[in-house]
């Protein structure tokens, strides 16, 4: 019988032939069953019938026997597949698991999101400020000048004009030198009269920063001293509408029309968006006794160093105007100029490279707290895959190819989770404007670039990679037999679940470690703010009101100023709820204003001393509205007025180093603010007014009262102090309306206390760095806390075998509690040790960032240890009580 | 991993590691492979020639096993396989996990194997 034929007969498919090879063989079976079946004794027709099913059993599997083959290839994975179809293949099947577990994928998302948005978030922060170029063009050339005498630095302003006009004829290692200084005015004229912070420069700093208007044209050297202004273009639109045709109009600033001769785009405004229009400034000649400070920028020459270009600055200056007294008023100390260069880029944002680069340590430390906390909870999940994983392997999955499955679960995980965290990142980065202090640097060029796209993804695969590898690796490491042999009930110890909790315990050590470092950090911070908030500057900030009233020339006289103030004093003092209202001219907590030079005759009969001080006018009730203490004599009364003898107030500061033992003996020239002749007798000594706390130094004052000395206001700006019962915000109103009786031209500052003026200033980044620092603190322990927790539940329930033996054999339940207590004991005293080490090593990094604490301050250390042993406790406590309240019967029979 | 998955590669795992086991001893033709899975598991695992083949065919791709025509006098030719040092290696781990996996099963669910 030809068996080939009737197979090639049965089993060919038109197009599509099966091997002869294959078709030979398989003649050959049903040649052997045909025998087989004769031989057994069968007829013919029975013989053939069998081999016919046989066939068509064949005929139904005909796909798969078309062909062998005959290439030796490597060995294929258990799964077929391989390549990018095996991928796609994976990344289904990743995808089926996901859905198949949608709050765990939930739990894993979120968490990788929270991480990876902060991250992201403090890196768009970090990116905008330290790593994005200056807005204008050539920025590592642009450099800032800081002069100093003697190695003294001025204690307003950086460059006098001494130091820049030696230095504008010529220079050689500069491209060109500007000036500029802060001047804050009322614009009036179109629509309300609102108040601007504006920039007086010099025409050549539109060339030293080669700014382009975007409108019309800049102001140059030959404009400085002219009534023109360039309008930013924010206050173009919102004050002039975006009008075309502006340049020509007419602004009015203080009172003086000024007029519009260009636009500047916001991007390129000096030096910061929050300056609003440019006027020109003209450096004034210097003569014997009048030194002119201002800030100054100046652009190097290609390939010049900063080096050089303060060499230059010194030799030259050594050919300006002698200024004298003035200098040492200025400087505290004479001697030749010097000028110290620095990058424009370090002085805008230096002060805020440590604290940035220290936050950004601390959100990656926290995004590696969530990342582990995934990875625990794959592991936790890894148990019961084991067996899964351990019968693909068995059927030839290779560990390379298990390993990819879990990467790619990961990674689909971790794209998901990046993805919900660049999101939350450009969240954060719209509200990060309204939460970083107003003068925070760089502020305003928040954005999201693709640099901090590039980041979001590199830290979303990194974050992908850790949390698919940790179980891989554990994976890889399973002995199948051991894996396939755990039948669920086994102790723990002996199987790989022993492992896996040791490994989750493991991570959770590590979480505490970093929560550690996290917690001391944060502690560090949050008591240096609170220092500096309690800091005592010698004064009360928290009950008294403040608001600066601008009476700007030449609608103002400085006696008229005088007159409006004092007209403000009066209607607030009869008004119920106010203790004490004082007016200053210069604002109390700042070492802003005017200083003079002076010279006494020696305390001890010798040598005349040179004196510089602040002079400060004040009115009667000053010292008692800023809650100024007295030291020594008394503060002005009401016998202080204008018939009686003139006297002065001094700080501690003035009289320890000029008048030493005997403060009360000595007397003031009254030249000091401009009165020929006349002195007037010391009657009071008060504490210092510490701008910052303690980290500035406090310079010599004297108080003169505004009913004695009849010079009037100089300033433009005077300061409204007024001290309530218990609510000052209460008062603002009442303030409010007293200005506007007083003079219904006027327009207050904000109306708010010393107290919230201090933190939205110099206290504005400390607390921010503290709030920071500190979510990133409590978001650790919270997750550390949590994870705990589970774990422990975890072995709880793994080990409920055991205690319920254990509870048989006579275990009490404290035994019981403390087996599970001392599990998570120990592991939180190992993270808390590794923490300890690790907060020692990196506070150093923190150090300049401190104040009233030190980086090792041991209640700091010994707080966060407490703090960390309570958590833990807290989350052992549930497990140990589940563990203590098992029932031995029931834990048995389980 | 899904049931019918999961079944798939039982009854897969299990087929080759019957044939590995016959072919430890000595090289045979495909139904001599046949009918000794037949009698060896007395029926009780019913394994036909039709899923025989395409078995072997994957075996002999994944180098566990090769084939070869051989022609004996007087005969026609028949191809014989024989297992290879992969498929030595294969047998051994599976035996392993079959031992491990059966003696697990008894103990879970008190099945016995035969």
């Amino acid at each position: 019988m030809d068996w080939t034929a009737r197979l090639r007969d049965a089993l060919n498919a038109p197009r599509r032939p099966i091997e002869d090879d294959v078709i030979e063989e398989l003649a050959q079976h049903a040649r052997a069953l045909y025998e087989q079946a004769r031989a057994d004794g069968c007829a013919h027709e029975e013989a053939d019938a069998r081999v016919v099913r046989e066939i068509d059993r064949w005929r139904a599997e005909s796909s798969s026997l078309r062909h062998r083959s005959r290439h030796a290839q490597p060995p294929p994975p258990a799964s077929t597949s391989s390549g990018i179809s095996g991928l796609w293949q994976d990344a289904r099947y990743a995808w089926r698991l996901v859905r198949r577990q949608p709050g765990f994928a939930a739990v894993v998302i979120l968490t990788m999101a929270l991480g990876i948005g902060a991250t992201t978030s403090l890196f768009t922060v970090t990116n905008a400020v330290l790593m994005r170029p200056l807005p204008w063009p050539g920025e590592d050339r642009l450099v800032v000048l800081k002069e100093t005498r003697g190695g003294r630095t001025p204690r307003f302003g950086s460059l006098s004009n001494a130091a820049y006009l030696a230095w504008t004829d010529r220079p050689a290692t500069i491209d060109a030198l500007g000036a500029w200084t802060i001047q804050n005015v009322t614009l009036s004229g179109a629509g309300d009269p609102e108040r601007l912070r504006v920039v007086a420069v010099t025409a050549s700093m539109f060339r030293v920063l080669d700014i382009k208007p975007s409108l019309g044209a800049l102001f140059g050297d030959k404009d400085e001293g002219t009534s023109v202004v360039v309008l930013s273009e924010g206050l173009w639109r919102q004050r002039f509408g975006g009008d075309p045709n502006v340049v020509g109009r007419i602004a009015r600033f203080d009172g003086e029309p000024r007029t519009i001769v260009g636009v500047v785009p916001d991007e390129s405004g000096y030096p910061d968006r929050q300056s609003r229009a440019w006027i020109p400034y003209r450096v004034p000649l210097p003569n014997g006794n009048y030194l002119a400070m201002f800030e100054a920028v100046a652009r190097l020459k290609p390939g010049v160093t900063t080096d050089q270009a303060a060499a230059e600055a010194a030799a030259r200056g050594r050919f300006a105007v002698n200024t004298g007294m003035t200098t040492l008023a200025i400087f505290g100390g004479d001697g030749p100029i010097e000028v110290v260069v620095r990058p424009l880029r370090d002085a805008i944002t230096g002060d805020v490279r440590r604290p940035l680069i220290v936050l950004l340590g601390a959100v990656v430390l926290l995004l590696l707290i969530a990342i582990t906390n995934v990875a625990s909870l794959q592991l936790a999940r890894a148990t019961t895959r084991r067996r899964e994983l351990a019968i693909r392997a068995a059927l030839g999955a290779s560990g390379a190819r298990t390993v990819r499955q879990l990467l790619i679960e990961s990674l689909l995980l971790g794209a998901a989770g990046g993805a919900a965290g660049f999101a939350i990142a450009v969240l954060v980065q719209r509200g990060a404007g309204a939460v970083l202090p107003a003068d925070f640097p760089r502020i305003h060029e928040l954005g999201i670039d693709g640099r901090v796209g590039l980041f979001a993804a590199a830290i979303s695969i990194a974050a992908s990679a850790i949390v698919g590898v940790l179980p891989a690796i554990s994976v890889r490491r399973v002995n199948l037999v051991a894996s396939l042999a755990e039948d669920g009930t086994s102790p723990v110890g002996l199987g790989g679940r022993a492992s896996i909790a040791r490994s989750r315990l493991m991570i959770i050590g590590g979480q505490v470690a970093i929560a550690c470092v996290l917690l001391v950090g944060a502690s560090l911070l949050g008591r240096t703010f609170i220092a500096l908030l309690h800091a005592d500057r010698g004064y009360d900030p928290a009950l008294v009101l403040s608001t600066p009233i601008s009476m700007p020339a030449p609608g103002y006289s400085p006696e008229r100023r005088i007159a409006v103030l004092s007209d403000i004093v009066a209607r607030l003092a009869a008004t119920p709820g106010v203790r004490h209202v004082g007016i200053a001219s210069e604002q109390p907590w700042t070492p802003g204003g005017s200083t003079s030079s002076l010279t006494l005759p020696s305390p001890d009969g010798g040598a005349p001393v040179a004196v510089q001080a602040s002079p400060r006018l004040v009115s009667t009730d000053y010292f008692a509205a800023l809650g100024l203490r007295v030291m020594i004599g008394r503060y002005f009364d009401d016998r202080d007025n204008e018939t009686s003898q003139p006297v002065v107030v001094v700080n501690d500061t003035f009289a320890r180093r000029y008048l030493r033992d005997k403060p009360l003996e000595a007397v003031i020239p009254l030249a000091v603010l401009g009165r020929a002749q006349g002195t007037a007798a010391v009657v009071g000594v008060v504490e210092d007014v510490r701008y910052i706390g303690a980290t500035a130094t406090t310079l010599p004052e004297i108080y003169f009262s505004f009913r004695q000395v009849k010079v009037g206001l100089r300033s433009t700006t005077g300061t409204l102090l007024v001290r309530g019962d218990d609510r000052p915000e209460r008062l603002a109103n009442v303030v409010r309306s007293a200005v506007r009786q007083a003079d219904d031209t006027l327009v207050p500052g904000t109306i708010m206390t010393v107290q919230d003026r201090l933190l939205l200033t110099t206290l504005a980044r400390p607390r921010l760095y503290a709030v920071l620092l500190g979510s990133f603190a409590v978001a650790a322990l919270i997750v550390t806390g949590v994870g705990l927790f589970g774990v422990l539940s975890y072995t709880v329930a793994q080990r409920t075998r055991e205690l319920g033996v254990r509870a048989a054999l006579g275990a009490r339940r404290s035994d019981i509690v403390v087996l599970v207590l001392r599990q998570g004991m120990t592991i939180i005293a190992l993270g808390v040790g590794v923490g300890l080490v690790a907060s020692l090593w990196l506070t150093r990094f923190m150090t300049t960032l401190l104040y009233g604490v030190t980086a090792r301050d041991g209640i700091t250390y010994a707080a966060t240890v407490a703090v960390l042993f309570l958590v833990a406790a807290v989350a052992c406590v549930v497990p140990a009580r589940r563990a203590a309240r098992l029932d031995p019967l029931r834990a048995l029979r389980s | 991993m899904g049931t019918s998955m999961l079944e798939r590669e039982l009854k897969r795992g299990s087929t080759q590691l019957l044939i590995l086991a016959l072919l430890e001893e000595r090289e045979r033709h495909g139904y001599e492979l046949a009918r000794l899975i037949d009698e060896g598991s007395r029926g009780v695992i019913s394994l036909h020639a039709a899923s025989l083949y395409p078995t072997l065919y994957r075996m002999e791709h994944s180098q566990l096993i090769e084939g070869r025509w051989v022609e004996k006098a007087g005969q026609r030719r028949r191809r014989y396989y024989r297992i290879t040092r992969a498929g030595r290696a294969m047998l051994a781990s599976q035996r392993n996990v079959w031992d491990t996996f059966f003696h697990a099963l008894n103990r879970l669910a008190r099945i016995t194997t035969a």
